[in-house]
């Protein structure tokens, strides 16, 4: 099975929705400016008696029904795929994401072992390119939200909970940040996410922590 | 007067379909009451109007008024009531004398309101039973 | 009974009492206490309007610091004080009590009645709003300052730990008094619309303002109460209560708070909706389109925002996304029933592009990025990137300030006349639409990309990415230029109002009832006889009428 890629989710959908509105954006600007410039300074008397038309209205709004039930079919199955069928892959590594004013905590329980971002990130999260990522997103405090958005996805993270995202990343460095207004230093919640080749990763986690329990 | 319910009571039916809904697929405490809240404000606010005038819930245009209506020009128990209300909650932030100070006018302007209402009922039953009387 | 409705002669009769002992206030004391809708809804939307200008002042300081990527213009504490104030202000105390002040000021009149209902309620709601609004701005007195936990204020971020200080506590009880005694002149309004309609003014003769007002109306009713409740319980957590605590906590809080917070919304959009209609349909010389279709698609509309709230939740966890995605995009469906029927008004039309015509022409077309933006974010996935981020800014911006304020202009524009007898002048209407037009696009357009591209909001500082310092220098100039048509917008009414050009009665041809009266209208609103009713445009019905007599057509008096 392929991995769940919420960037391309997003991208598929970004790329129905937006044209989409750009067209209707369109189509009522030419037709009201048409109107306007049609109907303009006509003496008052010939403006027309006629106020509705209940057949073409209703014609009309039976169109809309069908383009809402469109985009509704294409939000539920990209909706499944992120939110249901990603959470059933098989990780590859887990970490447990722990926010907090203001900073961001990434355990790797499989390793047995912890990293602080620190305010304004210094310390990065590691996880292997490829792969799928399951992360564990609770907070200590206030609600944070977990988002990273080279890969268009965010999510909360709240006290008194431990709520379950499985994302995959590409090879590179991706700017992270918390996306919920937590208090005086939101704005410093960031960290970096080092996306590296699964073996890096293994070498990596093994130098930190004491291996991989089997 | 006429039908000025029916809108009310057609609303609050909407919104207690979309109650139902909510409650059917979501099954939350939180939201089921503020949905109840709601059904149960709009639908009161309706059956107050029915329960006051039968024909509030009749189509049709509202007939020619016969009664007098009392049109205030001006209330000072009304604006003093928000005031005071306003300096009583003023006072659980800043200062204790003015909670106290707030529920005294709060009272003491309710009992001029009703004053105020008394007043203006004895000069409507005025007006209508001299124009009978015309 | 035995007349036939609507017809002429005397509407009712008037018993002005009570004695003069207890009624009659004059001077300051007059003005403060009058039980008039007209003077109330003048009070509030004047005070409202204050507030527009206090709010907008800190949209200036927060796009000052926001213009470059590390600016230290004000403090990480200011800026989260005037980001929560500014919301503040301009949700709790400018854009809804403003559309609550148009429906006390107008609705009587459109239907026909000498007063507004319970206007003893009406009164005491208003002045516990006011002091709801200065106890709010009292925060900034405050040691700690003002509320700073967003205008939502999630909990827990808004407890007693993480929030402490006065200034929290004065924006919870602003925004108790302020929700209550709008809730207060709401169920007045709506009193009014069900009891003291005209002989002859049955439901379906209202007019399409009337209706806006009252599906608003019914929202703040319905909705209103839950905003208190929860900011009681909030007060409550805030001082050793525990009651927001934990995820269920949370969740609780939020969904509570949105039960109100998307009415609301909407309650910020359909009396402006309104009022674009009217303005619309009159410098039409055309009824409004599809009144039925309007109608029932307005009551769907609304009665829908109590089934939507969740989609401010989809990245919490805590809520059943795929439902909420339904109903939020389905209300494309009678948002789309509205921009048919506005363009089917204009079709056909004999259109004047007055300045009220141009806001209105605008208030669609730039509410349409908002409407549409908002289908774009209805969809859980595209949330998920851009909740919490500028892309939402520029949606609601687009709803709000390019829409609603748009429409409040087109209204102010078309009764500015009706509320003082005073024309605004047209020149300076029109050098403030373009300075709105190009400002507004400026400061709010580059926040799509700046959203999308992964800026969050409520943030006074961000990363240096390449191009955001551009975008974000242009939405500074932006709100500059809009600064500068609020000011172009309060010189024309102080021009208008030193130098006074008369309106007359009716200066647009109007369609309802309030043109039938004198400008502004008298303290019982209506020196002459009723027309009669039987339309939702009874003087559209007259004009007509002597039309087909043969009689002289219709002057376009003031067209200009």
């Amino acid at each position: 099975m392929a991995l769940i890629d919420t960037r391309r989710e997003y991208d598929h959908l970004f790329g129905i929705y937006v044209p989409i509105a750009i067209g209707v954006f369109a189509l009522i600007l030419v037709v009201m400016l048409a109107a306007v410039v049609i109907f303009r300074r006509r003496p008052a008397e010939r403006a027309a008696r006629w106020s509705e038309h209940n057949a073409l209205e209703g014609s009309y709004a039976a169109l809309l029904a069908c383009v809402a039930a469109f985009l509704l079919y294409l939000t539920f199955t990209a909706e499944h795929r992120v939110d249901t069928v990603a959470n059933r892959q098989r990780a590859a590594v887990v970490v447990n994401v722990i926010a907090s004013k203001w900073e961001w905590t990434f355990t790797y329980p499989a390793y047995g072992f912890s990293v602080r971002s620190g305010t304004v990130g210094r310390q990065p999260l590691v996880v292997p390119a490829g792969e799928a990522v399951r992360f564990n997103l609770t907070s200590v405090d206030v609600i944070h939200a977990f988002w990273i958005p080279a890969l268009r996805y965010k999510h909360d993270a709240i006290p008194g909970s431990t709520q379950v995202i499985t994302l995959s990343f590409t090879k590179g460095v991706f700017a992270g940040q918390c996306a919920e207004f937590c208090g005086l230093r939101h704005p410093d919640m960031v960290f970096t996410a080092h996306a590296v080749s699964p073996a890096s990763f293994g070498a990596w986690a093994r130098s930190r922590g004491r291996g991989p329990t089997p | 007067m006429r039908g000025g319910a029916i809108p009310i009571l057609a609303w609050g039916t909407i919104l207690l379909v979309l109650a139902i809904g909510n409650w059917v697929w979501n099954d939350k405490t939180a939201d089921g009451a503020a949905a109840s809240a709601a059904v149960v404000i709009i639908y009161g606010f309706g059956v107050a109007l029915w329960l006051a005038r039968r024909e509030a819930i009749r189509r049709g245009p509202p007939p020619p008024r016969t009664d007098a209506e009392a049109v205030p020009q001006a209330s000072v128990s009304a604006m003093l009531i928000g005031l005071s209300v306003g300096c009583a909650l003023f006072g659980l932030a800043w200062a204790k004398f003015l909670l106290y100070f707030g529920i005294a006018v709060f009272v003491l302007s309710v009992g001029r309101l009703i004053i105020e209402l008394r007043a203006e009922r004895s000069t409507r039953k005025h007006v209508v039973s001299e124009e009978e009387h015309r | 009974m035995g007349a036939q409705p609507g017809e002429g002669a005397d509407p009712v009769s008037v018993a002005t009492a009570p004695p003069a002992r207890i009624s009659r206030m004059t001077g300051w004391l007059g003005t403060l206490t009058s039980t008039d809708h007209k003077r109330m809804g003048l009070t509030l939307g004047g005070l409202s309007l204050l507030y527009f200008l206090l709010g907008g002042l800190f949209a200036l300081l927060m796009r000052t610091q926001l213009a470059q990527s590390n600016m230290h213009f004000v403090s990480d504490n200011s800026y989260n004080e005037l980001f929560t104030m500014h919301g503040s202000t301009m949700i709790y105390l400018f854009v809804t009590p403003m559309a609550i002040a148009l429906a006390v000021y107008l609705v009587p009149l459109q239907i026909g009645a000498t007063g507004i209902s319970a206007p003893r309620l009406a009164l005491a709601g208003l002045w516990t709003w006011i002091c709801g609004g200065l106890i709010m701005q009292q925060g900034w007195f405050a040691s700690g300052g003002a509320g700073r936990a967003g205008w939502s204020s999630y909990a827990p971020l808004s407890n007693g730990t993480n929030t402490p200080g006065v200034g929290q506590d004065l924006w919870v009880i602003g925004v108790i008094l302020a929700a209550a005694g709008m809730a207060a002149m709401a169920g007045c309004v709506v009193a009014t619309i069900a009891r003291r309609r005209a002989p002859g003014m049955a439901l379906l003769r209202m007019p399409v303002f009337t209706w806006t007002a009252l599906v608003t109306v019914l929202m703040v009713v319905a909705s209103f109460p839950i905003l208190v409740l929860v900011m009681v319980l909030l007060y409550i957590d805030r001082h050793g209560g525990h009651i927001f605590t934990g995820f269920t906590g949370a969740i609780d809080y939020q969904d509570l708070f949105w039960f109100f917070g998307h009415p609301v919304v909407y309650v910020m959009f359909f009396p402006y909706l309104g009022a674009a209609a009217e303005a619309i349909a009159v410098c039409s010389h055309k009824r409004w389109f599809g009144y039925i279709a309007f109608v029932a698609s307005m009551m769907a509309f609304a009665a829908m925002s109590t089934a939507v709230w969740s989609h401010h939740m989809y990245t919490t966890g805590g809520v059943t996304n795929q439902y909420f995605a339904f109903t939020s995009t389905l209300l494309l469906v009678p948002a789309g029933v509205e921009y048919f029927d506005a363009i089917g008004t204009l079709i056909g039309g004999a259109l004047v592009l007055r300045t009220s015509m141009l806001f209105a022409l605008t208030f669609f077309l730039q509410f349409l990025v908002g409407g549409l933006s908002g289908v774009f974010v209805a969809s859980p996935v595209l949330d998920y990137q851009v909740y919490g981020t500028y892309m939402i800014v520029a949606h609601f911006h687009y709803t709000l300030f390019a829409g609603s304020i748009f429409g409040f202009f087109a209204g102010v524009y078309h009764w500015f006349p009706k509320f003082t007898g005073a024309l605004l002048r047209e020149r300076l209407g029109k050098l403030q639409l373009v300075l709105m037009v190009i400002g507004t696009n400026l400061t709010f357009f580059p926040m799509f990309f700046l959203g999308n591209d992964g800026m969050p909001r409520r943030v006074s500082r961000y990363p240096t990415h390449p191009g955001w310092g551009t975008l974000n220098e242009l939405e500074t100039i932006g709100a500059g230029i809009i600064a500068l048509g609020v000011l172009v917008f309060l010189v024309n009414v102080w021009t208008s109002l030193r130098r006074r050009v008369p309106a007359g009665d009716d200066p647009w041809l109007g369609h309802t009832l309030e043109w039938a009266t004198s400008s502004p209208p008298p303290p019982l609103n209506f020196d002459r006889p009723l027309p009669p009713i039987s339309s939702y445009s009874p003087l559209l019905d007259l004009r007509h009428e002597e039309m087909d007599r043969g009689g002289e057509p219709a002057e376009v008096s003031a067209a200009r």
